[in-house]
């Protein structure tokens, strides 16, 4: 029995010692990720924490006020408005840019001569830097010289000062954002070609049209996809920041409607010194991404699943 | 279908015809932002800003003379001074895509071609950090680069680079996967180290999916806005997406035809890269539906 | 992979390579920023917000400095949204030697023990407050403390063109005195195209728009009270002032108003409303000469102090001082140094040059004959006595004054666009930002127990 015994737990032991070298080998080649993370990512993640509790004007020490700066938001109309902002930004160009760039990909995921030219024309604006498209779109939405104002005066419309007006903010925001459709157009073809083929030759003989095949066919196929991509929209919407902050900003101070939630964060912080406040709106932000994905992700299963079925 | 057509060719082409000329639309339509861009750059300031609409000033022989002026009072510019900033963004661009495409492989080959135990945790806490939104690091970042004494230099755009990032990583891993162990194994055999293994065997093969890593992160240098606005003061130091939003907002004191010309300049690298490496490009961009 | 490369291939990945080797090689051969800095020399930075012309200015002064001593050399960084880039580098314990900030930079700056006292530091350079006009000093001092030096001084004015007031039939001799007179003024210039757009008003108020808060100190009132630490925004005076300017809004018509200033060009550029002679009057500072000198010089402009509800003009006109400033920050290396160049700034031979490039009155008390009469500003007089006038005003001098304005603008944009009265706005903004004030008045107390910021105390 001891013989065995013995037997079996030197040979456990040599594994586990091999078991070992190799969680040494394999931390070894992960290091720079878990150096790089734990410095830029994790430490950053649980100071902002800890200052979100705290009163921290940028040149002095930060100092313990409690739930102070949560409490503080709700009472904060600037704050308000900014989720109202960022809330409805998200909501409307979200399904819009979705709808738009499934239903472009479905047309250009046919492989032919032009399709790949078409798909690139819609791809090349995704190219273009935030900052730049700010300034282009500035430019195109301009109320009087703007190109959009002058095709539609070709028309005799009257276009809106896009821009200027608080009631245009939200659409001009929204078609620059649907300009840079080509990220998902992009996404969607590439799913739509791993569609087998058979699928469609059986919907045919089903005798479905090319619509109803792309609606009971593709559309389940691709749903992973879909969700995927819709995650990542939200987490960039809630964080938009460059392109209004350059948009809406005139020499009588921000334009109210184009004042979205990263940019009072930053403002709190970097302008007004209010580095907890800040922080804690940091972590809101966080908590509401999370909470999002969570939710999409919980939505997403049982419709990919149902789907599926 | 009917098919009760006579001529169902004939149908069929001109159903194509109709499907071409619009989206001969749907691309103008997305284009002409841009071409509009590029024609304001050529035009003289009192025609960039009139009524009409016109691709070419008048008289469109000026047109060339025109360009050549507007660039050039752009890249001349004393204040605003975009061949520095042009510098600067390369350095950041160089040493970040260099050091995100070595880090992000090195620590995806431990993710993909090492077996070991805890491998699946870590890979989970790479993906979870996909999902931090940056302004919760915005501020801590700060002070931590503030406390290395790297404000103020460009140190912090590219230093972190060299730690990989949570998205080249997952993408790098998802490639390796795909590349059949008995390579390494063999290559085991012959007593060749990890290292070995990863350099003259991993890397060779993944060379696609590192240019798209490269890629990426060049264009996310070119793109960065809140990094240089948050870590430069020098005004020495700006990135080009700096520095054209401080040459708009300088007092307000920019015509509009040079300021798509600045835009332009900013533009055309990346046009011209996509030119040369549309299918990496493609495929990078569709590799963010999680294939 | 598999297939073979083709010769369209290799050129391809020649052409990237050889943008990459473009690229490295910009990269490490490109332009640098640095100047060249001559050795053995104490090196200063000098942050300033200018450019072009005015920055040319005292980039003048600067290098006359470098040439007048051997110990110390100064190097002109311009900085964009300096207020906030500077506090930044100041956290960052990475500050310049030197900041040109604005005036209502200087109490948050002086709270928040940003920049360093010069009670002591400036008379050993010799210089005096006494040499300053006394509208310039309040700017200097904050909870008696010497925080800042002036560098150029400047008073906010009415600005009108004379040709339109003849084409109108108005005297061009007799600005607006009150503001009756002014909507007087401005009915008479407003000009409509056959269509009923707008071609021309008299006065907007969102043209520049720079002081939004500026109205309710010409209708006999102000929006801060300094001693009490309260915002006065719903009072009588403020919300008169407002909705005096939401009547404009209604009378011109939103939609009109918004589509004639989408045609006005950038504020540095010959498009400029008031050189183009779109707006007839505006609210300026005296640089606005530079601008009509350089752009339009025929265009025939008035300048009269900014009317009142009463009107009761004479020699001590209500405006606003807004002026530029020098500070030392908390951190920098060489304050001895600093105050040494700050101080040559300040001779009268180079506040008079600096003046006349920037169009703006000279902060000192004496003044050279040459300079007024060969200024180019044909209104330095009404700023003279702005600058002197006792009731002349500051911004308000409050911690929180960037996020009270920014607040402010944002309703005052609302107002504006009428989407909600004055009446109504004006409280509800009153209470928001006087729990600003309080609150960082609060957190000063928690931290300092109530001191005021001493001078020499912070350093």
């Amino acid at each position: 029995m001891s013989v065995p015994g013995q037997a079996t737990h030197s040979r456990r032991s040599t594994e586990q010692r091999a078991a070992r070298r190799q969680v040494l080998i394999g931390l070894t080649w992960v290091s720079p990720w878990l150096f790089g993370a734990g410095l830029f990512v994790f430490a950053p993640m649980a100071m902002s924490l800890y200052y979100s509790f705290t009163d921290y004007p940028l040149l002095e020490p930060p100092l313990w006020s409690g739930l102070d700066n949560y409490k503080r938001m709700f009472s904060d109309p600037t704050f308000l408005r900014v989720v109202w902002n960022t809330t409805a930004y998200a909501a409307v160009s979200i399904p819009l840019f979705t709808i738009v760039a499934l239903i472009l990909a479905g047309v250009l995921a046919k492989t032919g001569r032009m399709s790949s030219f078409y798909r690139a024309c819609v791809f090349i604006p995704t190219l273009v830097p935030l900052i730049a498209s700010a300034m282009v779109w500035m430019w195109l939405f301009n109320g009087e010289y703007g190109l959009i104002n002058k095709l539609l005066a070709m028309i005799s419309i009257r276009g809106p000062a896009w821009i200027v007006d608080r009631n245009w903010v939200l659409p001009s925001m929204v078609i620059m954002s649907v300009w840079g459709v080509g990220q998902g157009v992009v996404i969607y073809v590439a799913a739509m070609q791993d569609v087998p083929k058979q699928l469609y030759e059986a919907a045919r003989i089903d005798g479905m049209g090319t619509v109803r095949q792309f609606i009971h066919v593709t559309l389940p196929m691709i749903s992973p996809a879909i969700l995927f991509n819709v995650i990542a929209l939200t987490i960039a919407a809630v964080q938009v920041f460059a392109v209004p902050s350059v948009m809406f900003r005139r020499p009588d101070g921000q334009n109210p409607a184009g004042h979205y939630y990263t940019m009072y964060l930053y403002e709190n912080a970097f302008v007004y010194g209010n580095m907890g406040y800040a922080s804690a709106m940091a972590w809101m932000q966080l908590l509401v991404v999370l909470l999002l994905t969570a939710l999409l992700l919980f939505a997403g299963r049982r419709l990919v699943h149902y789907a599926r079925v | 279908m009917s098919n009760a057509s006579p001529k169902p060719g004939a149908r069929s082409r001109l159903k194509g015809v109709y499907f071409h000329i619009a989206m001969l639309l749907v691309s103008l339509v997305f284009l002409a932002p841009l071409v509009w861009m590029l024609s304001t750059s050529v035009k003289p300031e009192d025609q960039a800003a009139s009524g009409e609409i016109h691709l070419l000033p008048t008289p469109p022989s000026s047109v060339f003379a025109q360009a050549a002026d507007n660039y050039s009072a752009v890249w001349n510019d004393r204040t605003i001074r975009f061949p520095l900033y042009l510098r600067n963004t390369l350095i950041v661009a160089i040493l970040g895509v260099v050091g995100m495409t070595l880090s992000s492989a090195v620590v995806a080959y431990g993710l993909s071609r090492v077996q070991w135990r805890g491998r699946g945790v870590v890979f989970f806490l790479v993906l979870a950090t996909m999902m931090i939104p940056f302004p919760v690091l915005m501020v801590p970042l700060y002070i931590i680069f503030r406390e290395l004494g790297w404000t103020g230099t460009l140190k912090p755009l590219w230093v972190p680079a060299w730690f990989g990032n949570a998205f080249n990583i997952f993408l790098l891993r998802q490639f390796f996967m795909t590349i059949p162990p008995q390579l390494d194994e063999a290559a085991r055999l012959d007593g060749c180290s990890h290292w070995s293994i990863f350099w003259r065997i991993i890397l060779p093969l993944a060379k696609p999916a590192l240019a798209v890593v490269a890629l990426f992160h060049f264009i996310y240098v070119w793109n960065d806005f809140v990094g240089p606005l948050i870590f430069l003061t020098d005004r020495d130091q700006f990135t080009l997406a700096l520095g054209l939003q401080l040459y708009q907002s300088q007092s307000g004191n920019t015509p509009w035809n040079l300021l798509m010309a600045a835009s332009a300049l900013m533009i055309s690298p990346l046009v011209v890269l996509f030119m040369l490496t549309q299918r990496t490009f493609v495929q990078s961009a569709s590799t963010e539906g999680l294939k | 992979m598999g297939t073979p490369a083709s010769t369209y291939e290799l050129t391809r990945r020649a052409a990237v390579g050889a943008m990459a080797a473009a690229a490295a090689g910009y990269a490490i051969l490109g332009p640098r920023g640095t100047q060249e800095i001559p050795r053995g020399r104490v090196v200063l930075d000098y942050w300033e917000k200018w450019t072009r012309h005015e920055g040319d200015a005292m980039e003048r002064v600067v290098s006359d400095f470098n040439k007048s001593q051997d110990r110390i050399f100064v190097r002109y960084l311009v900085v964009s949204d300096i207020g906030q880039k500077s506090l930044v580098s100041i956290a960052g314990s990475r500050p310049p030697d030197i900041i040109g900030l604005y005036a209502f930079n200087v109490p948050p700056y002086a709270e928040m023990g940003a920049i360093i006292p010069m009670d002591e530091l400036a008379p050993r350079a010799g210089v005096r407050m006494e040499n300053y006009a006394p509208g310039v000093r309040e700017v200097m001092r904050y909870k008696g403390g010497w925080w800042a030096m002036v560098n150029t001084a400047g008073s906010i004015a009415l600005y009108y063109n004379r040709s339109a007031f003849r084409d109108a039939g108005l005297d061009p001799d007799r600005p607006p005195r009150t503001i009756a007179e002014l909507d007087a003024a401005h009915a008479r210039l407003l000009r409509t195209d056959s269509r009923g757009a707008l071609e021309r008003v008299g006065f907007l108020h969102r043209e520049p728009g720079w002081w939004s808060w500026l109205w309710a100190y010409h209708f006999g009132g102000r929006i801060f009270d300094e001693a009490s630490g309260r915002a006065l925004l719903d009072s009588p005076e403020n919300i008169r002032a407002m909705e005096w300017m939401q009547g404009y809004a209604r009378d011109l018509g939103l939609d009109r108003i918004k589509i004639f200033a989408e045609s006005f060009g950038n504020y540095f550029t010959p498009e400029n409303p008031f050189l183009t002679g779109k707006v007839g009057m505006i609210v300026q500072g005296p640089w606005i000469a530079n601008l009509i000198n350089a752009f339009k010089p025929d265009l025939d402009y008035g300048v009269a102090p900014f009317p009142t509800v009463h009107g009761e003009a004479g020699s001590s006109p209500v405006g606003l001082i807004d002026t530029d400033v020098l500070v030392i920050p908390r951190g920098a290396k060489h304050p001895e140094a600093a105050m040494e160049f700050i101080a040559f700034t300040q001779r009268q031979d180079m506040t008079e040059r600096l003046a006349t490039a920037h169009c703006k009155p000279s902060p000192l008390t004496s003044v050279s004959a040459e300079f007024l009469a060969g200024h180019p500003n044909r209104g330095i007089g009404v700023h003279y006595d702005i600058l002197r006038s006792d009731r002349a005003f500051v911004p308000p001098r409050t911690r929180v004054w960037q996020q009270f304005k920014d607040e402010f603008d944002s309703v005052v944009q609302r107002m504006w666009r009428l989407e909600v009265p004055a009446a109504e706005a004006l409280p509800r903004l009153q209470v928001r930002v006087q729990s600003l004030i309080d609150q960082a008045a609060d957190q000063q107390f928690r931290r300092h127990g109530g001191a005021d910021p001493a001078p020499g105390g912070a350093a």
